[in-house]
């Protein structure tokens, strides 16, 4: 509606003053409007599901915060599903967004080499909003080395079952 | 007199629980794997080879910077007055090296603002730099055309801003990139 209100504006007004006018507007670009409006994969996972990893970044005092989520399938380690929630600006709102998106269907491995220059470039973010798809690959990286870590603990105490056992019984 | 009291406890309140809740991450990141042991300066943090069986990754996960919320060490982080200090003074150096350089090259659209303490670099179709300071983590923000984002830490042994992944401090980055993108060399130490 403001892009409407905005092109009707600078009809009106002669070219050269057509031309100073979009300048001083500055659009987020429509993928990132589209991922705001209707962003994919809101919501959470149980984070005690030893199939899920939680990828928690950010601080809130700097604006952002991201928490993306995976769900693995442990036969194959391929990323069954994903979910996030993210505080902060359209932009951070939106390369979370993307980042789920683009982690379902993957190997875990597969999904580490996504970079923010990727994100950054899909939805067209401006220099100050690189940081924004920083974030979101290092929530992505997060969460696969929290679910790397979970297996990991499981496998031990897997091994250990038995001197716990007895601790606890001592 | 009340009212103001009461914002004052409520302050103190919300700082208090959020320290808890990062006390509470922390401890989590502190049962993770055994190489985990310092969380701050570790730069590898990689799947225990021991249980690789159970790792689905065939590489370590180099990912020092990205801790999440929890894991800050306020004693080891400058304190805000020196940060501000150290900032500024490279900001602003940046700034005055960027006009210089400025009037050397010759590029279309060439420009330099600083407003609201960014700094932004515009270099034409080239690209543009934006450079910011991002006090809660006492670091120096860098977003270039060049090699995207980047965050830079004052490292006190070099006496620079260097950005911990890369471990390029930002001088050095900047001269390069500059270099490579404009075609002069810029001196910035």
């Amino acid at each position: 509606m403001l892009r409407a209100g905005c092109k009707r504006f600078a009809g009106l007004a002669n070219f050269k003053n057509q031309t100073q006018t979009l300048s001083l507007l500055r659009f987020y670009h429509e993928r990132v409007v589209d991922h705001y409006n209707n962003p994919r994969n809101v919501g959470s996972f149980d984070k005690n599901d030893p199939t899920v990893g939680t990828g928690l970044v950010g601080a809130p005092a700097c604006g952002d915060v991201m928490k993306l989520q995976i769900k693995v399938d442990e036969e194959t380690g391929k990323i069954v599903d994903a979910c996030f929630k993210t505080f902060g600006c359209g932009s951070a709102i939106a390369s979370s967004s993307v980042a789920t998106e683009w982690v379902k269907g993957k190997q875990m491995e597969e999904v580490l080499s996504i970079k923010n220059t990727e994100i950054a470039k899909h939805l067209s973010l401006p220099p100050v909003k690189l940081h924004c798809s920083m974030l979101a690959e290092d929530a992505i990286k997060a969460a696969v080395k929290d679910y790397e870590a979970k297996r990991a603990k499981l496998g031990e105490n897997g091994d250990e079952a038995a001197p716990v056992d007895k601790a606890a019984d001592a | 007199m009340a009212s103001f009291f009461c914002s004052r406890v409520l302050a103190r309140r919300r700082l208090v629980e959020s320290k808890t809740s990062w006390c509470f991450h922390r401890s989590r990141y502190l049962a993770a794997p055994v190489h985990a042991t310092k969380i701050i300066e570790s730069n590898a943090i990689g799947c225990p080879t021991a249980s690789s069986r159970f790792s689905f990754c065939s590489r370590p996960l180099n990912l020092d910077d990205a801790q999440g919320p929890a894991v800050v060490d306020y004693r080891s982080l400058l304190q805000e007055d020196e940060f501000h200090r150290l900032a500024d003074a490279t900001i602003h150096d940046l700034q005055e090296k960027f006009e210089e350089y400025g009037d050397c090259i010759q590029i279309d659209g060439f420009d330099i603002d600083y407003g609201n303490q960014v700094l932004t670099l515009k270099l034409g179709s080239l690209g543009t730099y934006v450079l910011n300071k991002q006090t809660p983590n006492r670091q120096i923000w860098l977003s270039s055309p060049v090699s995207g984002p980047s965050r830079f830490d004052w490292d006190r042994n070099s006496q620079a801003w260097v950005y911990r992944r890369t471990k390029v401090s930002l001088y050095q980055l900047l001269q390069s990139e500059l270099e490579q993108l404009c075609g002069k060399p810029i001196s910035l130490s």
